[in-house]
């Protein structure tokens, strides 16, 4: 309310970001990021070689390379808290007091780094040459 | 034709729990509006039905209701557009029930209010003193949203409102783009950052069963856009 509207369209406001608006925005980018990793992943796993082929001979092939691995690490990384911020909105539903949805964002949060961390670990320094 | 009508009943007074009452109106035409047959019903059958009604004619926006699932204004909603002869009516969700169809809208009307909807330019003088000029382009940029007759038929067909009423809901969020979108209007900061909160916009998670409502055909979903992408980019465009 301090501004003198200037006419025309683009208006410039300021906006304070904050944990919504953050994770709102971490939902639509991951999606963006998540769409080449999937289907790249689906195609070359499902299509090119086939689950039928895929065995231990194969797993050790791809992870020789290191960016197979760092592919890898980041399609758990992305999927995986893109999927943990979707249960946190499915829980903000049901749980309507304040301080209980901090405690679930937060262990979902703590979830995700543990598990992204113990799968990034395996694979990028697990592998055995 | 013969039109069963199975209406939601609930009277605090008489001590029974909720339950649905069956009407039969024996001779309405496919061109009676869902609100005929309850005044058919009131009027004949049974003077203690509830709902509310003023103009009949979808611009007061009084008589929202659930039909046959759906939310619709029972003045708006023809027998012939259900394509049924059996017809439930229920109130309209996620709102307290005062009495068969009638719901409280003071939660409803509380977050209407939480948006600051009216116009606010204390410091801008009007250069001529008489008014604030607008091009044709700059109106139809909001055109849309002024179009909301606050008759709740979106907030309450809203999963999201069902699931935590502190939701601001989508019938505010159109009130606060209306003004946001008004480039004679200065509180668009104010309003963006209320909406900014928790229980504002992010809430919204793009059912569309807002717009599916809308008595008013009000492109809903696409006015919740524009508010996210002005709060995201610090620009009203």
């Amino acid at each position: 309310m301090t501004t003198v509207p200037e006419h025309g369209y683009t208006r410039q406001v300021k906006v304070k970001p904050n944990y919504e608006t953050i994770a709102w925005q971490w939902m639509r980018y991951s999606a963006v990021l998540l769409i080449p990793l999937v289907w790249f992943h689906v195609l070359l796993q499902d299509v090119i070689v086939g689950v039928h082929r895929i065995d231990l001979d194969y797993v050790q092939l791809r992870w020789a390379t290191l960016g197979w691995r760092v592919y890898d690490v980041l399609l758990l990384g992305f999927t995986f808290a893109h999927g943990m911020n979707g249960l946190r909105q499915v829980l903000n539903d049901y749980i309507h007091n304040e301080k209980p949805r901090r405690v679930v964002a937060w262990v979902l949060l703590l979830g995700w780094a543990v598990i992204t961390a113990i799968g990034g670990i395996a694979i990028i320094a697990g592998v055995r040459k | 034709m013969k039109i069963t009508l199975k209406i939601y009943r609930y009277n605090t007074e008489d001590g029974k729990p909720p339950h649905y009452d069956t009407f039969v109106v024996p001779d309405a035409e496919e061109n009676d509006l869902v609100l005929d047959l309850l005044e058919c019903v009131r009027g004949y059958q049974d003077g203690t039905l509830s709902f509310r009604r003023s103009c009949a004619h979808g611009i007061c926006g009084s008589d929202a209701m659930r039909i046959n699932g759906r939310n619709y204004l029972a003045c708006k909603v023809l027998v012939k557009d259900l394509g049924t002869d059996q017809i439930t009516i229920e109130p309209i969700l996620g709102l307290p029930v005062l009495k068969d169809l009638i719901v409280d809208m003071n939660p409803f009307y509380e977050h209407y209010r939480s948006v600051l909807p009216f116009f606010m330019c204390p410091d801008d003088p009007v250069a001529d003193g008489k008014e604030r000029i607008q091009t044709p382009e700059e109106r139809e940029r909001y055109d849309d949203t002024t179009k909301c007759i606050l008759c709740a038929c979106c907030t309450t067909s809203c999963p999201s409102f069902w699931a935590d009423g502190r939701y601001v809901g989508p019938a505010a969020i159109v009130n606060a783009h209306r003004f946001i979108f008004d480039n004679r209007d200065c509180g668009a900061e104010d309003r963006l950052n209320i909406l900014n909160e928790q229980m504002g916009v992010w809430r919204c998670r793009t059912a569309f069963n807002c717009t599916e409502a809308c008595p008013r055909d009000i492109n809903i979903t696409k006015a919740i856009a524009d508010v996210k992408k002005a709060i995201t980019t610090g620009k009203i465009e």
